[in-house]
């Protein structure tokens, strides 16, 4: 039997619809009951397809940034929203408090990558992985480079230069190099997909090369694991159809979505064409078909020239990313001119 | 939901402005979709660098664009895969519910005449725009006026002066839920038989029309105090009248400006009525409008200004998504359809 294949998530802002941007709100969340916590549109429904694509034989991890203490509320919610996971880290916000790390609450890289490298050496080394984040912090920057640092494409002394950058703690650090150290050379993610729950500009992850696909909902993300043959195209049929009838969406939202995830080259009209007739087959309304087939066959939009695939200068891009940070927050303080 | 149609290769400001403009607007709540029309390329260029939500914006195709300066009659005839022509098309065929564009003016008038088709009982289209008043209407407290036709056409005769007062007085009650629209005709004095031939027998005519509320001839000084709520015009004047309240508006902004630099004593007292200061300049911004209709057509066009930034032709987009939600067509063809009839 093959090995299974892994699939890790993020939880708020990837999973769960959370807001944390203000004090206030990160509050109500701390209090929030299971049942009152809202999901991103199809993202329950697309991890239960997931798991039913491959007759059960994936293993399905969370690794958040919320406190531990949340541990038996953000079980629960899973298990209302029928969702079966093989582990499930969260971060010792306490423990950083009382030590006073402070730095550590909301420092990203020395949290997720040894979260990350640790869940690693537990998978069996065939594993493939597709993970799952967003775009509110620095997911994309800590998967890309996980991804690179198992290839070996990027070394311990890049490594120790993001480390440098990020702030880590020694011991974080220490354990980043160890875990690291004991894993084999092994190349085993297939896919990143972004969850654009701010609405990044799409290009700002071109850098991370065409592995990582940037989505602004579900039904795409669904569209790029039809592409990769993670999922089916009733699946796919299955997620479009809960999306209009739970979460508001439309078919011409979904036909948007579609076009748009051809326009970015994120799935090629070769797997759009095989969707239709594979969804025909199954069923699935012939106008609906129709629609998606003629935005295919139409060509109304031409492929993007391919993302390069060269590897990112991880440290520059990491000061890169904590200056927009800084920008962005400098600007949203700033007060509007009046005249 | 509403969708539409913006042609992203018109006005002064170029593609870039427009597809920020349409991508800010499809990450507003409940926002119109928007279609994109133009070269897709250029757009899917600005769009990767912008914040967009991809459920509620599209693209179409279109290789040709009309220039600002372009003859409107021979760039019609000889760009056809023109975005203008294209977005216009593409409303006419349902794809799109109206369309938006900062284009050239004279090319957009006639590329909706080629696509859409003349409300029974129009017999010129008109150019409608709003200006702010000191008098408020309707149910919503507006502080505008609409005054058409400001551009679509030069010079009329009393039959399209009429036209235009009904089809005014349908936008306002429908946009502005006023439902007894004053109708004035401009002109250059009270008296009935005041201005040229053509605004003394629109006047006798309107006198007589049970279905609008007319007050009468209206001079320009009667104009900012909002005595009435539509104004009716030939498409020359119109347009000097809008431009000209554009510029009133513009300088007396540049005047506080000055004034702002010049003295501590007056900055003081400006930053003191900042909250009125602010509250003119929103209301007297031609940017916040959005944009102005054009109105006696089965579909709706919004042309935005040419020198429309960011913030006007998103408001254009609204503007437009709420007329055509709302049924402003079939309100103009029923107010159309009961002058017929009072007649």
């Amino acid at each position: 039997m093959s090995a299974p294949h892994i699939y890790r998530w993020d939880l708020d802002k990837t999973y769960l619809q959370t807001d944390f941007d203000s004090f206030g709100a990160l509050l109500r969340t701390a209090f929030q009951k299971p049942a009152d916590k809202t999901n991103v549109p199809g993202s329950a429904e697309l991890l239960r397809e997931l798991r039913v694509a491959s007759a059960g034989h994936v293993l399905i991890y969370f690794v958040s940034g919320s406190p531990r203490q949340m541990r038996n509320v953000l079980a629960e919610k899973l298990r209302l929203d029928g969702i079966h996971f093989d582990g499930f880290i969260l971060k010792d916000n306490l423990g950083n408090l009382l030590k006073g790390r402070f730095r550590a609450l909301r420092e990203q890289v020395g949290y997720k990558l040894p979260a990350l490298l640790e869940a690693r050496a537990e998978a069996p080394v065939e594993a493939e992985e597709t993970l799952f984040g967003d775009d509110a912090e620095r997911d994309a920057f800590v998967y890309s480079l996980y991804a690179d640092l198992l290839a070996r494409r990027v070394g311990r002394d890049v490594l120790a230069q993001v480390l440098d950058v990020a702030g880590v703690y020694p011991d974080s650090r220490a354990l980043v190099m160890d875990t690291l150290l004991a894993l084999p050379r092994q190349d085993p993610v297939r896919r990143i997909l972004i969850h654009l729950d701010r609405k990044s500009p799409p290009v700002h992850f071109d850098v991370y090369g065409p592995r990582l696909v940037p989505v602004h909902n579900y039904f795409q993300a669904a569209l790029v694991l039809y592409e990769d043959g993670r999922l089916q195209a009733e699946a796919v049929g299955r997620l479009g159809s809960v999306l209009i009838e739970r979460y508001q969406f439309t078919l011409p939202m979904l036909l948007r979505s579609f076009q748009d995830v051809l326009r970015r080259g994120a799935m090629s009209y070769e797997a759009a064409g095989r969707l239709g007739e594979q969804a025909r087959g199954l069923g699935i309304r012939g106008d609906v078909i129709d629609l998606f087939a003629r935005e295919a066959d139409e060509r109304n939009v031409s492929l993007p020239p391919a993302r390069p695939s060269e590897l990112p200068d991880y440290p520059a891009l990491l000061r890169r990313e904590l200056e927009r940070h800084r920008i962005e927050k400098l600007r949203r303080k700033q007060r509007r001119g009046w005249l | 939901m509403v969708t539409i149609a913006l042609d992203a290769m018109g006005g002064d400001r170029g593609v870039e402005t427009a597809v920020r403009a349409a991508a800010s607007v499809s990450l507003q709540k409940n926002g119109p979709a928007v279609l994109l029309v133009g070269d897709r390329a250029r757009i899917e260029a600005v769009l990767q660098r912008s914040r967009y939500d991809a459920a509620q914006l599209s693209i179409h195709h279109a290789p040709q664009v009309i220039g600002m300066d372009e003859s409107p009659r021979e760039a019609i005839e000889g760009k056809p895969e023109a975005s203008l022509l294209v977005g216009a098309r593409l409303v006419a065929e349902g794809a799109a519910d109206a369309l938006v564009s900062a284009g050239n003016t004279g090319a957009a008038v006639l590329a909706c005449a080629r696509h859409f088709r003349k409300l029974p009982g129009v017999p010129r289209t008109a150019l409608a725009a709003v200006f702010p008043t000191e008098q408020r209407r309707g149910e919503k407290d507006d502080p505008f006026s609409l005054v058409l036709d400001v551009g679509a056409t030069q010079h009329t005769d009393a039959d399209a002066l009429v036209g235009f007062a009904h089809m005014g007085a349908a936008y306002a009650a429908r946009i502005s839920k006023n439902p007894k629209p004053r109708v004035a005709l401009l002109s250059n004095g009270a008296e009935p038989y005041k201005g040229p031939a053509e605004v003394v027998e629109a006047h006798r005519r309107l006198q007589a029309d049970p279905c609008l509320h007319f007050v009468g001839n209206v001079e320009g000084v009667d104009l900012p105090k909002g005595v009435a709520d539509v104004i009716v015009t030939e498409g020359y004047t119109g347009n000097v009248l809008l431009k000209t309240l554009e510029g009133i508006s513009e300088t007396a902004l540049n005047v506080a400006r000055y004034a702002y630099r010049s003295r501590l004593a007056w900055r003081i007292g400006l930053w003191m009525m900042r909250g009125g200061v602010m509250q003119l300049k929103q209301l007297t911004d031609w940017r916040q409008y959005g944009g102005a209709p054009i109105l006696g057509f089965d579909h709706l066009f919004i042309k935005a200004h040419g020198r429309s930034n960011e913030r006007a032709i998103a408001n254009a987009i609204k503007v437009a998504a709420k007329a055509a939600g709302s049924g402003l067509c079939r309100e103009i063809e029923a107010q159309l359809a009961g002058k017929t009839e009072a007649a």
